[in-house]
């Protein structure tokens, strides 16, 4: 082994001294010849004769170091070297095939690694804190398909004192808009509501100061005041980094708070797609969330998120057997409503706990499906980006199968010619790798933007950046696609006899071989690509039919401004005159053509819901939103019977609603449900019918637009209802955003800017998902029918110009140029033909999975797949006549001569 | 010992040629030279070592880690690359002579054969 190594590190040494070696080299052979000639001199021959011998005995000095260097260098890395400017030389001669090989491989790379570190983000990387495994997160069962994460807060309590499972639980919940008072005036920040044990759980030591602990957590705090801690993000932005932020005061909804501790920026909580700034005692939340109060709402409030650390040595199966037995009676201590119990009883109500390594976030049951379905497409389009380069490469081989072939008579071995056109295709490989991998995180980036539109109104966020998981995805995608690159063609290459393509050149008599490997190839190219494109197809039209299927009202032109007015101290019918104010004042703004507001905004994911019956009938649960006059006129929601609600409508003027048209129906099947009464709730309620309007959408745009009922918000039993601004307005919308900012500080100082939302953003937002899918979808399938093409074309093309002296003498002999074109356009159909019915088949097998994306529209929608093989039929049909038509143009008499 | 890339040794195959330079080197170090002279001289004027295969032997000796290469200056002080055995390289020597006593014992019987 020894000598190995010492010849390994001479070798390398003499890499990085090669002028000093060259000298050393030099000047031992002169002292050689200086010995030498002194030595005849000494013997008594003349000097000339001397000088002669001497540089007989030596010869030419060239040739000395040569063999002397050779002697010491590598002779791999020389080859290696050589092979690399040779093959440099030969893609810079073709730069199209470059170019197109290139951008192939950082399209197929650069797709998977970004949406691979998005998948990375959201579904696999673990939250960074010690121990993760031993989190779990807390759910309910309770009879529904999925487990409900929303604890009751008297819940969260009963298991925050089981010590013996957990060495901490905790719970949080976040606050995506925070009050805290700035110089002048309040301002929104994202905050989290934290029980006491939450830090002590994560085990994150604080930057500096302390967390917050169970002492903070009571109803108004340790003895020393209300507590917070605060990021380092914000103590850079709120405290400049200041040493003595320890200590400081923050008002927090409008209540001094003393921060006690900065965490470190590392440090994100238990939900990877969150990033609060301040954290605060679950115990304020009625501070907090003033004017509401979820905490006293007891059981009926399910909102907390709850996770556990477990005791060392706990399994996941021992608490799930532990908890079970103590789920009911925390019902039975906690809940006062007997109904309730019993029903809980019925759906063998218990506490459940999942693995919590990765900690807990909704947007996980929105994305994963979607995720894991564009990665299947990646996957896709990296397959097909390599099947298309190995066989383009095989053909660019295959035509230059004469110059191997006489570089093999002029003594090059195998193995180098092997080895070169290895070499040709890795530097494809490396480069092209390279290049997806520099674009893979801007791209994920705004995937990643794109994606979560829907929910940056909820301050969710997904951290794309690379980790070490990225990377060895990205390392091994790059690997697996050198090999399919690389090894193909040099496979072909060692497996023909390239002896016999000497002899054959392009001579006529030839009959053309094919290899099995390439037609397979080019026609699993065609399959995949239909398939992309099937899905695309499916995709998009899905998408194109939610968004034309008719919200119900029309959102284009439609501005929302959430206006958070629950947190200044009118209420009741000042407050009520208030919006009025504001809304007056705003249709007066240009373009404005009606102002209203109301409780909820659809498509938002958010919901009202109350019980309604006519008289004597039986109860339902229906949809309901509150809101102002004029609503149906800013929504563009038709007006089908009676009158639109007054300002006028007020309790005393008896209580009136309006029913949609399904609502109607659903009630008064029978009869004009003008005039009519339905009663709300346990109480009974009595309301007046007074106009019918037409269905609109209300939780998102997936599924129909159902019966909802409409109360007035001069009606509302909240006396501080927060109510949202909703304008219709012709005219460009960013002035009228100023013009709410200043309008808001003006008549009411406590509360934070609005901030304003165009409906069409939300419209668009809520359709993140899929329009991320049939974006990205539409846009592989692009590049997978250009790709395709590319790959028939440019192997049709190298095919033929192998056959040119064959075609030119079949054209001698009386071949008509329809029939040459026929001849090389055959060649293609075959393949285009088998890769399109076993794509089809695939894609029918195949396209059950989207079914769950897709809206109105069958998994197996004719026309979407008619279109789709048309497209690749005339892609196809291009590809192929372009060089059938070249060939066609062929002069027998050029062909054969250039022999 | 024989290798396919057998370069001009001279009358010496290269094996033996590398023997020979490990022998001379016994003693002492020596420069390139002065191994040709000693070979020479030792041989009785029999061995004439070819310079054109002395160095490419003495450099792929010390790739070998057999040979140690120094420059000093010689006995009329000049720079010169005085090579010497390393421990590898005398057993390497020890080895050698052996395996070349056997051999030559072994053809000087069969010679000696009537």
């Amino acid at each position: 082994m020894i000598p190995t190594l010492n010849d390994f590190l001479l070798r390398l040494k003499s890499i990085f001294r090669k002028k000093r070696m060259d000298r050393e080299m030099a000047e031992e052979l002169a002292f050689h010849q200086m010995l030498l000639r002194e030595k005849l001199l000494h013997q008594g021959v003349p000097q000339s004769q001397a000088n002669a011998a001497v540089r007989k005995t030596f010869g030419n000095p060239q040739r000395w170091h040569e063999r002397l260097r050779e002697l010491w260098q590598f002779r791999s890395i020389e080859n290696l070297t050589r092979d690399i400017t040779f093959s440099l030389r030969l893609l810079k001669k073709s730069p199209g095939f470059t170019i197109i090989a290139l951008l192939t491989i950082t399209l197929g790379v650069g797709a998977n690694t970004a949406v691979f570190s998005l998948l990375n983000s959201l579904l696999l990387r673990p939250l960074p804190v010690p121990h993760n495994d031993q989190l779990v997160v807390l759910g309910m069962e309770e009879g529904w398909p999925r487990l409900n994460y929303g604890f009751p807060e008297p819940f969260f309590r009963a298991l925050e004192s089981k010590h013996e499972l957990f060495q901490q639980t905790f719970a949080s919940f976040f606050v995506n808009k925070l009050l805290i008072r700035g110089r002048s005036v309040n301002e929104n920040v994202p905050g989290i509501l934290v029980s006491g044990d939450y830090f002590t759980a994560l085990q994150t030591p604080p930057l500096m100061g302390r967390y917050l602990t169970p002492e903070d957590d009571r109803p108004g705090g340790s003895p020393e005041g209300l507590a917070a801690v605060i990021s380092e993000s914000f103590w850079s932005t709120w405290f400049s980094r200041s040493p003595n932020v320890i200590g400081g005061k923050l008002q927090i909804a409008n209540t001094t708070f003393t921060v006690v501790g900065v965490m470190p920026k590392r440090f994100i909580g238990a939900n990877p797609t969150e990033n609060p700034e301040v954290f605060v005692p679950l115990s304020t939340e009625p501070i907090i969330d003033a004017p509401h109060n979820l905490t006293k709402s007891g059981f009926h409030a399910q909102w907390l998120v709850v996770i556990g650390r477990l005791q060392p040595g706990v399994s996941l199966e021992q608490v799930n057997a532990a908890l079970k037995p103590m789920s009911m009676p925390i019902v039975r201590d906690t809940v006062s409503e007997t109904d309730w119990i019993t029903r809980m009883g019925k759906v063998h109500f218990h506490f459940v706990a999942e693995p919590g390594t990765r900690g807990f976030t909704y947007i996980r049951f929105f994305f994963r499906k979607p995720l894991v379905a564009l990665f299947a497409m990646c996957g896709g389009i990296l397959l097909l980006a390599c099947l298309n380069l190995a066989s383009l490469l095989m053909a660019r081989g295959a035509a230059r199968e004469r110059e191997l072939a006489t570089r093999l008579a002029m003594g090059a071995t195998r193995r180098r010619l092997v080895r070169q056109l290895l070499v040709e295709s890795l530097l494809i490989a490396i480069v092209g790798t390279t290049l997806g991998l520099a674009v893979a995180p801007l791209a994920s980036q705004s995937l990643a933007v794109m994606l979560m539109s829907g929910n940056a109104r909820n301050g969710t966020y997904l951290d794309t950046s690379l980790d070490l998981r990225v990377l060895l995805f990205a390392a091994g995608v790059a690997i697996v696609a050198t090999m399919l690159i690389g090894l193909i063609p040099a496979l072909q290459a060692t497996s023909g006899n390239l002896n016999e393509h000497m002899k054959e050149g392009q001579h006529a008599n030839t009959t053309h071989k094919r290899k099995l490997l390439q037609p397979i190839m080019l026609a699993s190219e065609v399959a995949l690509a239909l398939i992309l494109v099937i899905g695309a197809g499916l995709l998009s039209t899905s998408l194109y039919r939610l968004f034309t299927s008719g919200a119900g009202f029309n959102p284009h032109g439609v501005v929302n401004i959430d206006l958070d007015i629950d947190k200044q101290p009118l209420n009741g019918d000042p407050l009520l005159h208030l919006y009025r104010q504001f809304g007056e004042a705003m249709s007066h703004q240009p373009g404005v053509a009606s102002v209203s507001f109301a409780r909820v905004v659809p498509l938002t994911h958010t919901v009202l819901e109350s019980s309604y019956a006519r008289q004597g009938g039986q109860m339902q649960d229906l949809y309901m939103n509150a809101v102002a006059p004029d609503y149906f006129k800013s929504m563009s929601i038709p007006l089908f019977e009676g009158r639109d609600f007054r300002w006028t409508d007020t309790t005393a003027s008896g209580l009136k609603i309006i029913l949609n048209q399904s609502a109607a129906k659903l009630f008064f099947p029978d009869r004009d449900p003008l005039g009519q009464h339905i009663l709300r709730g346990s109480e009974k309620t009595d309301f007046e019918i007074v106009g019918v309007v037409g269905d609109a959408k209300y939780e998102d745009l997936r599924n129909a637009a159902p019966p909802a009922c409409y109360e007035p918000i001069m009606q509302l039993d909240d006396k501080k209802p927060s109510l949202t601004a909703v304008i219709r307005t012709s005219g460009p919308t960013a002035p009228l955003a100023a013009a709410a900012r200043s309008l808001a500080a003006q008549l009411a100082p406590e509360i934070p800017a609005p901030v304003m939302a165009t409906m069409d953003s939300i419209v668009e937002g809520s359709l993140s998902a899929e329009r991320v899918m049939a974006l990205l979808s539409g846009f592989f399938a692009g590049c997978a029918l250009l790709v395709t093409g590319i790959g028939l074309y440019g192997t049709l093309a190298y095919n033929t110009a192998r056959r040119t002296s064959e075609i030119g003498i079949r054209m001698a002999l009386g071949a008509q140029r329809a029939g040459v074109v026929a001849l090389v356009f055959r060649a293609n159909t075959f393949i285009a033909a088998v890769g399109t019915a076993v794509g089809l088949i695939v894609a029918i097998l195949a396209s059950r999975a989207l079914a769950s994306f897709l809206y109105e529209t069958s998994p197996h929608d004719p026309w979407v797949m008619v279109i789709s093989i048309l497209s690749l039929s005339l892609i196809a049909s291009a590809a192929s006549l372009l060089p059938a038509l070249r060939a066609s143009r062929i002069e027998p008499i050029t062909a054969i001569r250039c022999e | 010992m024989i290798r396919e890339e057998n370069t001009d040794s001279g009358d010496l195959i290269q094996g033996t040629l590398e023997m020979l330079v490990l022998k001379a080197l016994a003693r002492g170090p020596l420069h390139g030279y002065a191994v040709a002279e000693w070979i020479h001289q030792t041989s009785q004027q029999l061995l004439k070592v070819e310079e054109g295969a002395l160095y490419p032997a003495l450099h792929r000796l010390e790739l070998r880690g057999l040979l140690e290469a120094r420059w000093g200056a010689s006995e009329n002080n000049r720079r010169a690359k005085f090579y010497q055995l390393t421990t590898e390289g005398k057993k390497r020597l020890n080895a050698e002579s052996q395996r070349w006593a056997r051999l030559s014992a072994a053809v000087a019987f069969v010679m000696q054969a009537t």
